[in-house]
């Protein structure tokens, strides 16, 4: 880090600017009301409100900038009409547009007042006094509201004698960035107007992809040094991080900024140049959890990206997060996706394969708790003498969770976003607004538990059926009891097979699973016209949905945490980490491709040495060659993290991976901090 | 016939190239001050506490002088689940078809299987014949002190592919008996029959502050790997943690050296003699 970016970082990490923020809670709904605006009119109003409000903070020396002064985003409708929506639509999460990926390029390469010629052009084409015209006028406050905040920023630099800065807000975003930095400037506009419009989870896209030509030319023309590239991709990578506690998240730090890096073009090359090495770099050096770096890696990937990734790894924070092209890309094509979207693809907030720029996927729209499958299958059992007549009982239980999803999904409402739907795809031209549907409308089904419920099949084949340990009623009777006085049977089904030994018992009850979702969820269409994708993700439902589920039959008791994500059920202890790899890529994932990742911890001192390094990333190599999906590292020392919890004030700074994000530890809630350190009881 | 380990661990680091899975034998001859490994000292099965909450319970009473059989159930009755039996009996198939479960990954990073300890030697027998079920789909190394007969030696050398050979202390008899319980000439007759034997290997040598660090011992393990076949020789500092698991075990750690001083890490000496020397 260049001196004038350990002061911007010190300051971050001071964080003393954010008690200077206006807290007002302001009030626009009822303004919005009383004028009788149209959804998307009041929420183009309210950007337009608050880039009024928003102080330009700048320091000297700064060359990218924007930091928030207004905390409060007031809500689009009045109290009343917010429970009217609520009684009569399905509102998911807050019911706002995010976790989907703009389309960065066209914007930033054309800059916003080409883009409101387009609008303006398509406005001819609706009458006055439609949907779309108004959608349309909509786009062009918003477009004012970005100018606003930019000339805010311009004269304050001027006024500070940022001369970079000021003469990059000279051209963009009005025009088209020119070079590297400009468009780093722009970016970093943008994903500050996107949280200021109330939208969640901003993802970042395929950073790589959008900056590589700016780069390239400043690069070889010679106006761009690799020294002052680093310096500005790690300002531009700060500033993400100026404003994340404000951003709304389960906790904090679940923010969604991720950033994706390389992979396959259509014609089956593999890239991975000097702009994603920058990142990597960049994110090695200053540690924080913004943005989020992902990976994209295929059988075509040099071994030194997997070395590269691993020395971040080392870092501690939780990332990278690889994906694997040769399974992804298929899968999105089965999943009925254009070929070359496929090859397009990013993730979003955590790990849901998304494509940027035209996807308004959900995929995260719920969970199916699959340990309470297994458990109500136990419970109607009745009659059923043959674990194939168990499991197909199973199978029609799991079909009826992805039913229950797939009815209370519909009916959905989604607060209108013009601002985002500018950076979409065919939304100018179509007058529509991004939340009502884009190129693909997917939904993604997350599968929580999986790994315990393939455990629970295994203990009932052996305990029920194949060895008559116990019958249906004693395991009833033991999982009512929460094991107390079935101490026997619960040491039973802890020592049958576990998913994550490379035991054929278990894992092919992990295929089973797998497979009977990803086919419950191809009978469904969504209102929009999307799929249901079926995933191997958890989010936070590994522990919304344990905490009211009762024991289980592989022996967890009630109330205990699912693993996070595809993962070994917490607190059994597997034969190893190559065997958890065996295990986890016997499923076939073409099938069960909404995202999650197997995880994968490592005591930090693995990454002691470059032998110690080498191993690593040979085993990532490994597993993305055994056609695994997903996969995340995380270097922990489970001492530090105790001493964490008794003495906050001495890690400040101490990152952990939750689910599919990184946050700080102190911040978590103390739930989530014991789960993390649970996950780490047989590491030492 | 049987072999008793004290652990099987996939993704070992420090024991040989690639990804391996290291086997880890019970038993050995040697009593090195500053072993880091206590589980490898006995050949009999051990009880093994973790550290956690104790709630006191007095069920562990008397626990160290069990006798192997009872041991597993003993464990089972601690109520915080803190102990477990160091030492899983196996036969060399059983063992066998446990490796060969993870060949594809083995295999795919010029990795492999190996065998180390205690003393993995000391079990030749049983080494021999799990190697003999392997050898022709996994790459096999072993580490060994060289503190065996000739004939544990010669059993298995030949079948393996790679050896590491530790030496230790080489410069004065008496105290390479004090701090290690070892005789020289054993080992350096053994570190022959390595030599002669046509199979690589590599010498690993553990720095120890005042022990084996010393100018004359550096001159006597030079001179020795200077005269033998030996591909390189690898530099061990110890290590602080190396005491950390005997109260586990119900054993004191007594290292008879200053443990707070740092080694004299010299890879230049043998380099300076023409041999290849790393440092791990």
């Amino acid at each position: 880090m260049t001196e004038r970016v350990i002061k911007i970082y010190d300051r971050l990490q001071a964080r003393d600017y954010r008690n200077e923020r206006d807290t007002t809670e302001y009030d626009v709904a009822t303004d919005f009301f009383r004028r009788g605006l149209s959804w998307s009119m009041r929420s183009a109003q309210r950007l337009k409100f608050l880039a009024e409000k928003e102080q330009a903070r700048l320091y000297k020396g700064d060359r990218i900038g924007f930091m928030r002064s207004v905390a409060n985003i007031p809500p689009l409708f009045t109290a009343e009409e917010q429970s009217e929506r609520q009684r009569d639509f399905y509102i998911f999460d807050s019911g706002v547009v995010g976790n989907i990926s703009s389309n960065y390029e066209h914007v930033i390469s054309c800059g916003l007042e080409h883009v409101r010629g387009e609008i303006v052009s398509s406005t001819c084409e609706f009458e006055e006094n439609t949907a779309e015209h108004d959608e349309l006028c909509a786009m062009l406050v918003c477009i004012e509201a970005v100018y606003t905040v930019a000339d805010k920023y311009k004269a304050k630099a001027e006024e500070l004698g940022c001369r970079e800065l000021a003469a990059a807000l000279k051209r963009v975003p009005r025009k088209g960035a020119k070079s590297y930095y400009e468009a780093l400037v722009f970016l970093r506009l943008i994903n500050f107007m996107l949280w200021l419009n109330g939208n969640k989870h901003n993802t970042l896209g395929r950073f790589d992809e959008y900056m590589r030509s700016l780069y390239e030319h400043d690069v070889k023309s010679g106006k761009l040094d690799r020294e002052t590239a680093k310096d500005l991709t790690e300002e531009f990578f700060i500033s993400l991080n100026f404003d994340a506690d404000m951003y709304p998240g389960i906790q904090q730090g679940d923010n969604g900024q991720s950033l994706m890096l390389g992979g396959l073009t259509p014609d089956g090359t593999y890239v991975f140049d000097d702009i994603c090495k920058l990142c990597l770099e960049a994110s090695l050096e200053l540690g924080l959890i913004d943005p989020k770096i992902n990976v994209r890696v295929c059988s075509k990937t040099p071994d030194e990206v997997y070395e590269l990734g691993t020395r971040l790894t080392k870092r501690g924070l939780g990332f990278p997060q690889y994906s694997n092209d040769d399974v992804v890309i298929p899968a999105l094509v089965k999943l009925g996706y254009d070929e070359r979207d496929a090859y397009d693809y990013t993730v979003a907030a955590c790990w849901e394969f998304i494509i940027p720029g035209k996807g308004m996927d959900i995929p995260n729209i719920d969970a199916v708790g699959f340990p309470a499958v297994v458990r109500d299958a136990i419970y109607r059992a009745d009659g059923i003498n043959t674990f194939d007549g168990f499991y197909d009982l199973t199978e029609r239980i799991l079909g009826e969770y992805v039913e229950k999803i797939v009815r209370e999904t519909r009916n959905i409402s989604i607060e209108p976003s013009p601002f985002q739907s500018i950076l979409m795809d065919g939304c100018i031209r179509s007058g529509r607004d991004i939340s009502l549907g884009g190129k693909y409308n997917n939904y993604g089904i997350h599968g929580a538990g999986l790994s315990n419920a393939a455990d629970a099949l295994a203990s009932i084949k052996k305990n029920v059926f194949d060895e008559g340990n116990f019958d249906f009623d004693t395991l009833k009777r033991a999982l009512d009891a929460d094991f107390v006085g079935f101490e026997r049977e619960r040491k039973l089904m802890l020592a049958a097979p576990k998913v994550g030994n490379n035991d054929e018992l278990a894992d092919d009850m992990l295929i089973k699973l797998m497979d009977g979702f990803s086919q419950a969820c191809a009978a469904h269409k969504n209102e929009r016209g999307g799929v249901f994708r079926a995933g191997t993700g958890t989010a936070m439902y590994y522990v919304w949905l344990s905490e009211t589920l009762g024991a289980t039959a592989d022996g967890r008791k009630k109330g205990e945490p699912f693993a996070a994500n595809y993962s070994p059920s917490l607190g059994i202890v597997t034969d190893g980490v190559l065997s958890v790899i065996n295990s986890f890529t016997k499923p076939d994932l073409t099938k069960c491709c909404n995202g999650g990742p197997l995880t994968l911890e490592f005591h930090d001192t693995v990454f002691r040495n470059d032998s110690g390094i080498k191993k690593v990333a040979a085993l990532v190599k490994t597993f993305i060659r055994m056609m695994g999906h997903q996969l995340q590292l995380n270097a922990v020392n489970r001492d530090a993290l105790l001493d964490a919890q008794i003495n906050p004030d001495a890690h400040k700074n101490m990152i952990v991976r939750v689910w599919g994000w990184s946050g700080y530890f102190n911040e978590l809630s103390t739930e989530y901090q014991n789960h993390v350190i649970k996950r780490l009881e047989y590491l030492g | 016939m049987k072999g008793t380990v004290f652990s099987v661990e996939e993704f070992a680091l420090y024991d040989g190239p690639g990804i391996r899975t290291a086997v880890f034998m019970k038993g050995c001859g040697m009593r090195c001050k500053w072993c880091h490994n206590p589980e490898g000292l006995s050949m009999a099965k051990q009880l093994v506490r973790r550290d956690g909450h104790c709630l006191k319970c007095g069920a562990c009473e008397n626990f160290r002088l069990l006798e192997s059989d009872s041991m597993q159930s003993a464990a089972e009755r601690c109520p915080q689940g803190l102990w477990r039996v160091s030492g899983e009996e196996y036969t060399p198939n059983k063992l066998a078809v446990k490796l060969l479960k993870n060949e594809r990954i083995l295999n795919a990073n010029g990795g492999g299987v190996t065998f180390s300890g205690g003393e993995c030697l000391l079990q030749s027998e049983f080494v021999a014949e799990a190697v003999r079920l392997i050898r022709d789909r996994l790459h096999i190394v072993i580490e060994t002190g060289g503190y065996v007969s000739e004939k544990d030696f010669m059993r298995v050398i030949p079948l393996v592919d790679f050896v590491y050979f530790d030496l230790k202390l080489l410069d004065d008899k008496k105290k390479a008996r004090l701090y290690t319980g070892a005789d020289i000439d054993v080992i350096l007759a053994n570190l022959k029959r390595l030599s002669n034997s046509g199979v690589s290997f590599a010498v690993r040598m553990p720095l120890i502050p005042g022990v084996t660090d010393t100018e004359s011992n550096y001159r006597a393990v030079g001179d020795t790997v200077k005269s033998s076949n030996a591909d390189f020789i690898e530099l061990l500092p110890y290590n602080k943690l190396a005491g950390s698991k005997y109260s586990s075990l119900g054993m004191d750690y007594d290292p008879c050296f200053d443990e707070s001083k740092e080694p004299r890490v010299r890879p230049e000496f043998f380099t300076a003699l023409g041999i290849d020397a790393r440092v791990y």
